[in-house]
Parts: structure tokens; C-alpha cells; sequence
């Protein structure tokens, strides 16, 4: 029985469908959608305005916002409810040590384009193969 | 067909140039058009301005280096070649630009007249030795001098940069005369003035910067061959970035995208300055230098200083508050723009920041092997074409 589903979200569309799958497939389940701030940009800006922002925790909430307005109309659209979490860091390591005491992790296969693929690698890879828990790949 | 092929060569230099100046205007001004400091226009016009001064007054030394140094014959800079040089560069840099991929412009020229130079068996190795040295060392000194300002520095110069920001244009232009006035705006204090004075007068030194580094870029391989003449290239070269700055440049202004702007005002003008300082520095004794990593390491560097700032602590110190560490999301220190701090050292350890995860080293590496793909990519295809394609006679 598959009760408590973390859903990774960026801002790419994919992360958006692999919402909407898991609140399709887990009606019953507790949704928790969490979304890594502060990852490595071209110039790693993001990640040092966050830490040289006035206050850090509004800075991420702020970065976060647009990500979960979007994820509470999919949820609304699909009628499940889901619960909002941030965290800071690489987005591959910092999903995996998020994924413990969830029972499933659903992701999306891949977000942006070349240049997050140089910098990021690829994040649903790294949650698969690390993850202590079975990982759902979104397509 | 001489006549043909150098109008051929000039032109891929002005593709050059043009990209140059449409993707230096982003950083060097947008953290003053995206204050409102400044229109487009004002800030394509200082860009153009203070690059031809760079360009004229230090940039051809990094010409000189890259035109007739790197390479111990500059007669392997026929025209074919030069054109196939220029045209790898200005490849690298529409490439970079299409996938939001940042390279260094003086590293993939560097790169592509290094492939040129081993096809042909004539590069310079201690010329070659010498710029890597830097491109190594530089980057390490921009990352220690902006750590030592976020410890140090950064709240007291957040305090003085505090720009209370007014509504309406800062300056206003009358043009119902002959002759433009220009006057302050509505509601422009002294102090805001002056605060935007250093705001333009960073984007005028970065632009400066660019010049010094990135003019070699465009007409080095021309220049180097006899070609072009040194005054005309760089004329040429200038005339070139000011189209760029006047036109794409108004795109990557916009481009939310652009990390430097996205940093906070203080931070954009601490980075800027100490990375268009060794830019020039670098430039000054001919050395073609990379911004972009020089910059990075500068960001980096800066907020590293900045969450380490509680962190001084003495052997006694740490056994004693250790156990009281917490790690949560965000708990930085709040620095607002004219808040009072308390001495490093001496906060609460509550605000101790928790950023340890943004500093891993391995992103680091990710983010420079990123910054190095384009230049090693034109390495690479110029070394490859100029090695085995016949018609460079270099096979």
C-alpha cells in the first residue's frame, strides 16, 4: 500500500505531468511536493543570492512559490490534496536523503535543456540509482 | 580573390565582435538597467563608449599575444586559416548562447589558434604555459579577495549602498531644444545619485574590462597575419560590439536568466569590480583573460566568505556550542540593507547560516567543466579541421 508519495518538482513541464500522474495513480495517498532550491546555476548567482539575500528562508519561499502554485491547480484539477516542502542543495543528493520515510518517489525523466544536463547531469538517474526507496520515472 | 576572401574574414570578425557585445552588455549593465538607473540605449551607448577604450588603450596587447605570440609563425594566419579560426570562435559563441551554455570568449579563441597552432606545429608552448597559468591563478585570487570582502566587508558595504531606489526615471532628457538636457528626475535624492553613479560607473569599468580581454578575440588572427592593420581591426572590432550592444544586447538585458543580475545589488557591484580588475590587470601584461570563471569563482567566493562569517570560533568555542549546531533549511543570517550587525563571531548562533550543502565542491567542479566545454570544443574541431582537411597544407 503506497501511502506516503514525495513528488520532486521543478519548474519544467515535466515535473507537472509527474504531478499529475501520482495524484491520478495515489488518490488515497499523501502527496508531498518538495522543490531544491539553491542548485548550481552558470555562474552558481542562484544559489549565492540565496545565501547573501536579506533573509534566506524568504528567498527560497519566494523561488519556491510559482513552483507550488502551479502544483496546488494540477492537484486542485485532480482533485488530491498535497503538502509543500523546500530544501537546499544539489537536486539529485538532496531528493535522496528527502526520500527516506516515504514509501514512493515519483519524478519526472528530465527538466531543462543542454546546459542544465552539464550541470545537474541528469536528476531523475541519480534518484533512481541512489534513492532508498522505489523511484517512479515520469515520461 | 585576396580582396574577397579578407572581406569574408572581416565580416566573420564582426560576427564575432557583434556576439561579443551582445553577451558582455547583460552582465557589465544590467544590474544597472534592471535598477532603473539607466535605459538600454544609455547602457548600449557607455558599453560601446568604454569598450573602444579598452580595446584602443590595453586590448591590443592581448592582440599582439594572441596574434603573433601564441603562434611562433604568424604566417600560418593565411586567410583561410584566419577565417576558419574566427569562424570557430564565433560557432562557439552561438552555440553558448542558443543553449544558455556561458563560455569564456578568450578561452575558445585561445583554444581555437592553439588547434591551428598544434596542426601546424607551431604553437608557442611557453606562451601557452603561461596564459593556462593564469587562467589557473586568477580565478583562485578572484575567489580569496571576494571570500576576505563577504566576511569582512559585505555588511558594511551593503550599509552604504543602501539605494533608496525613487519612482520615475533618475534622469530625465529634454529634448525640446537643440541640445538634450539632462536633468534629475522627480524625487532624486543626493544619495541616490551617488549610489547610481557607482552602479554605472561598474558596468563602464566592466565594459572597459571586455575591451581590454575581448577585442583579441575578434580580429587577432587579421591582425596577426598582416592582414588588417592594428588600429582598423580594432575599429572595425568596436563598431562591430557597439551593433551587438545596440541590438541582441536589448534580448540578454532581458534575460531573467542572467545570474550576475539575479545576485543582490551589493554582491553584483563587489563581483564586478574585483573581476574586471583582474580582467584588466590580466590584460595589461597581455594575457587574454576569462571572465566568466574569473566571475564565478568571485560569486562563489563571496558567499562563501558571507555564511562563514559566524564561524569564527576557537578550539574551546566548538566543543562547547558544538552540540548546540543545528542544520536546518535557511537559518542565514538576515542582512538588511542598513541593518546593524553584531562583530563576526559574536551572533547569535541561531543565524548561523546552514548553507553548507550550496558549497559542495563537486557543484564547483560542475559548474567550471560547464564553463570549459565551448572553448575545449573549439580546441578541439579547429585542431581536427586544420590537422586533416588538406586544404590548410597542413597535413
Amino acid at each position: 500500500m503506497v501511502s506516503r508519495v514525495l513528488v520532486p518538482m521543478d519548474d519544467s513541464d515535466m515535473a507537472a505531468t509527474a504531478l499529475s500522474f501520482a495524484c491520478e495513480t495515489f488518490p488515497a495517498a499523501e502527496l508531498t511536493v518538495l522543490h531544491v532550491a539553491g542548485g548550481p546555476t552558470s555562474y552558481m548567482g542562484g544559489a549565492m543570492s540565496l545565501v547573501l539575500s536579506d533573509d534566506m528562508d524568504d528567498a527560497i519561499a519566494e523561488r519556491a512559490e510559482p513552483i507550488f502554485e502551479r502544483a496546488r491547480e494540477i492537484a486542485a484539477e485532480a482533485d488530491c490534496a498535497i503538502e509543500t516542502a523546500v530544501a537546499l542543495g544539489s537536486p539529485g543528493k538532496t531528493i535522496v536523503s528527502h526520500a527516506d520515510g516515504f514509501d514512493l518517489v515519483v519524478i519526472g525523466s528530465h527538466s531543462g535543456g543542454l546546459a542544465s544536463r552539464l550541470l545537474l547531469g541528469n536528476v531523475a538517474e541519480t534518484v533512481t540509482k541512489n534513492a532508498p526507496v522505489p523511484v517512479t520515472v515520469v515520461r | 580573390m585576396t580582396e574577397v576572401l579578407l572581406l569574408v574574414g572581416i565580416l566573420v570578425a564582426v560576427f564575432v565582435g557583434y556576439n561579443i557585445g551582445g553577451a558582455t552588455t547583460g552582465p557589465a549593465f544590467g544590474p544597472a538597467v534592471g535598477a532603473g538607473t539607466v535605459t538600454k540605449t544609455v547602457a548600449a551607448a557607455l558599453m560601446s563608449v568604454f569598450f573602444f577604450i579598452g580595446a584602443w588603450t590595453i586590448g591590443r596587447r592581448v592582440v599582439d599575444t594572441l596574434g603573433r605570440e601564441l603562434v611562433t609563425d604568424p604566417a600560418i594566419f593565411t586567410l583561410p586559416a584566419s577565417i576558419t579560426v574566427l569562424f570557430f570562435i564565433g560557432l562557439a559563441l552561438f552555440v553558448g548562447n542558443v543553449f544558455g551554455v556561458p563560455a569564456s570568449t578568450s578561452m575558445t579563441a585561445v583554444g581555437a589558434i592553439a588547434g591551428l597552432g598544434l596542426a601546424s606545429n607551431s604553437l608557442d608552448w611557453a606562451v601557452m604555459g603561461e596564459i593556462v597559468s593564469w587562467w589557473l591563478v586568477a580565478p583562485v585570487i578572484g575567489f580569496w579577495v571576494s571570500a576576505v570582502i563577504g566576511r569582512y566587508f559585505y555588511a558594511a558595504l551593503n550599509k552604504r549602498i543602501a539605494l533608496a531606489q525613487s519612482d520615475g526615471p533618475l534622469l530625465t532628457v529634454d529634448r525640446s531644444g537643440l541640445i538634450p538636457v539632462i536633468g534629475f528626475g522627480p524625487g532624486t535624492t543626493q544619495r541616490e545619485i551617488v549610489g547610481t553613479v557607482i552602479v554605472v560607473g561598474i558596468g563602464c569599468i566592466m565594459a572597459f574590462s571586455s575591451g581590454t580581454s575581448n577585442v583579441a578575440n575578434a580580429i587577432a588572427p587579421l591582425v596577426g597575419s598582416g592582414a588588417l592593420e592594428m588600429n582598423v581591426g580594432i575599429v572595425i572590432a568596436c563598431i562591430a560590439v557597439a551593433i551587438g550592444a545596440f541590438t541582441i544586447a536589448r534580448r540578454t538585458l532581458d534575460t531573467l536568466g542572467n545570474d550576475i543580475t539575479a545576485l543582490p545589488l551589493t554582491a553584483a557591484i563587489v563581483v564586478a569590480t574585483v573581476s574586471a580588475i583582474l580582467v584588466i590587470g590580466l590584460s595589461a601584461i597581455g594575457i587574454p583573460a576569462s571572465f566568466v570563471v574569473i566571475a564565478t569563482m568571485s560569486i562563489i567566493g563571496l558567499g562563501w566568505g558571507r555564511a562563514t562569517r559566524t564561524m569564527r570560533a576557537s578550539r574551546s568555542d566548538i566543543s562547547e556550542k558544538g552540540p548546540d549546531a543545528r542544520v536546518s533549511v535557511g537559518s542565514l543570517a538576515a542582512d538588511t540593507e542598513g541593518e546593524e550587525l553584531p562583530p563576526i563571531g559574536e551572533e547569535d548562533p541561531e543565524d548561523i547560516p546552514a548553507a553548507a550543502d550550496l558549497f559542495n565542491p563537486s557543484t564547483t567542479a560542475r559548474v567550471v567543466v560547464m564553463q570549459n566545454v565551448v572553448p575545449l570544443i573549439s580546441t578541439i574541431g579547429a585542431y581536427l579541421v586544420f590537422r586533416f582537411v588538406p586544404f590548410f597544407g597542413f597535413t
